[in-house]
């Protein structure tokens, strides 16, 4: 298993979901007066086993509320599962969502010393990359002025420009192409195409089937916690729609 | 815990990063800056001072330099835990996509609020020996020790308090309730000496209020401040009722060593609670 990037075995994540909101005193005093507090355990991800070799791009597909983020935030040593093993060989960088991260007050300059570290590079590394951090981000004149004066996309470039450059094995992204404009799109569809010539492992959760298609060579569909396909990406999301419609059909 | 303390050290660049970003963000858009901090404390002692002396009657020579002596100990364990209360839950997006290990938070809002109390501590000597013009005592080598024990008790309560305040904010209200009662039970606007004449108690009765009273670590601290920093005095009270002059108390060592002894367990126990917890703040909705 020396080329595997991540391993899941028998993986399994239940949430709790107390139905009295518990965070504040007056849930904690109300749960006194009853009975008994009723706990329900959801459980989002149930015996998930795979293996990502090093070089590969996973599309996660699958529903809402079908695990995907849970799935990723395991990878990423976020949340710890409540059975099974996990083993992920490599640094992984968790592609922010806007704004992630950033303090408003400080310098762009000082929020890319921040997210850098964070993702685990040292002062030194930063220093070495911060020209290409800034071209990246086409922010040159801004870099000096607070977080709070730029406009949305700007911080979007700003955030992607750290993590691409944080020298990642593994990139894990949920959704976060979603946002961002056109041109912004096709400068991480090219980032992510520069990196799978690079060898590096790609995770990402999609609900855009053509996106998966174009980028991902594998798919896994997670239907309720479960793995319901695991293969080539074409077939995986071919079977996928197919069920989606049917689904629709249903409702209708 | 020594895995953790690893781990922990492994991130030593990310923490002190965080330091920093807490230390400048705080006053980015401030001209005044780090003198803001010193300008609640002096503005307070100040007000303090003229209260004790004119009104209430304290005759004590140097008496603000008494009250700076254990009131800034006082600020750096308010603003620690004021300021660690929140720091969990207000990077709660962060800590939801990235690892790192979460006691960088609460500890970075300490050691910030340490560097500031260091900070303080120049000032005070200053103005100690600048415009007081008191000598300095041998014992002010102690000083970093009670430095390094008040840290450890902040540090410990710090992790509590934070991780608790990511499953109930209350936490935070009860904090600051909480401090703002401690305040009156530590002795920073009276003296220790006073406790332990305290009028309610019989004689017998005043070694065992005093013996109590500095049970609680935080209340030992800034007497022994007090004693380690300035030479003993003769509290005198123009009281309403009759003149009292209370003679000094030599510093009790044992109460020391139980106070640093019970600082360096409310780590540890902080510690290992903060780590039993720590990697459900990402599943907190
Ligand atoms: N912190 C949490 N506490 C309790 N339940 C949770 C928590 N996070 C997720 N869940 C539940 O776990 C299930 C899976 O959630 P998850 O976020 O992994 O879904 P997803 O596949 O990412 O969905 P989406 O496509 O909407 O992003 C959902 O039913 C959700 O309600
Ligand atoms: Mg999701």
């Amino acid at each position: 298993m020396k080329d595997a990037a991540i391993i899941l075995e028998h993986v399994s994540k239940k949430y709790r979901l107390s139905h009295q909101p518990y965070s504040s005193l007056k849930g904690i005093l109300l749960s006194i007066f009853r009975y008994r507090r009723r706990i329900e355990v959801h459980q989002a991800l149930n015996d998930v086993s795979l293996t990502i070799r090093h070089g590969e791009t996973v599309g996660l597909i699958g529903v809402n509320g079908s695990g995907k983020s849970t799935l990723l935030a395991i990878i990423a040593r976020v949340i710890l599962p409540t059975a099974g093993k996990v083993w992920v060989n490599g640094r992984v960088a968790p592609l922010l969502q806007l704004g992630v991260g950033f303090h408003p007050d400080l310098t762009g300059l000082e929020n890319i010393y921040f997210n850098g570290i964070i993702l685990g590079l040292t002062r030194q590394q930063i220093a070495e990359r911060l020209p290409a951090i800034v071209r990246f981000a086409e922010l040159v004149e801004f870099i000096d002025t607070p977080v709070r004066a730029y406009s949305s996309g700007m911080v979007l470039r700003l955030g992607f420009a750290v993590a691409v450059h944080t020298d990642p094995e593994i990139i894990l992204m949920d959704e976060v192409l979603a946002v961002g404009d056109e041109a912004f799109q096709h400068k991480c569809l090219r980032k992510i195409q520069e990196f799978q010539r690079e060898g590096r492992t790609i995770v990402l959760v999609s609900h855009d089937m053509n996106q998966v298609r174009q980028v991902a060579s594998r798919a896994i569909w997670l239907h309720q916690g479960r793995v319901m396909a695991d293969g080539a990406a074409e077939e995986v999301v071919d079977h996928y729609l197919q069920f989606a419609e049917e689904i629709e059909k249903q409702s209708l | 815990m020594i895995n953790e303390l690893r781990e922990l050290y492994r991130y030593r660049e990310l923490l002190w990063t965080l330091v920093l970003r807490e230390l400048r963000v705080r006053y980015k858009n401030s001209y005044l800056g780090f003198f803001w901090s010193l300008i609640v404390p002096l503005v307070t002692v100040a007000v303090l001072t003229i209260v004790f002396k004119r009104v209430m009657g304290m005759v004590i020579p140097n008496y603000s330099a008494y009250v700076l002596a254990a009131f800034l100990p006082w600020m750096y364990f308010q603003t620690a835990l004021l300021d660690s209360s929140q720091s969990v839950l207000a990077q709660i997006q962060l800590v939801k996509k990235v690892y790192f290990p979460r006691e960088v938070l609460p500890l970075a809002a300490v050691l910030a609020n340490l560097i500031h109390f260091g900070l303080a501590l120049v000032v005070f000597f200053v103005y100690l020996l600048g415009y007081v013009g008191a000598p300095l005592l041998p014992s002010v080598a102690l000083l970093p020790v009670l430095v390094v024990f008040q840290t450890l008790l902040i540090a410990g309560l710090s992790l509590i308090i934070s991780c608790l305040n990511v499953f109930y904010e209350d936490t935070k209200y009860i904090v600051s309730i909480g401090l703002q009662l401690m305040f009156y039970l530590v002795p920073v606007i009276y003296f220790s000496e006073q406790v332990y004449h305290a009028q309610l108690a019989s004689p017998e009765w005043q070694r065992w209020i005093y013996l109590i009273y500095h049970l609680n670590p935080i209340a030992m601290l800034m007497t022994a401040y007090r004693k380690v920093l300035l030479p003993p005095i003769t509290v005198q009270q123009v009281g309403v009722a009759e003149k009292q002059t209370f003679a000094s108390l030599p510093m009790d060592w044992g109460l020391l060593a139980v106070a640093c002894a019970a600082s360096l367990v409310v780590f540890v126990l902080g510690y290992a609670f903060f780590n039993k917890r720590k990697w459900d703040f990402a599943e907190q909705p």
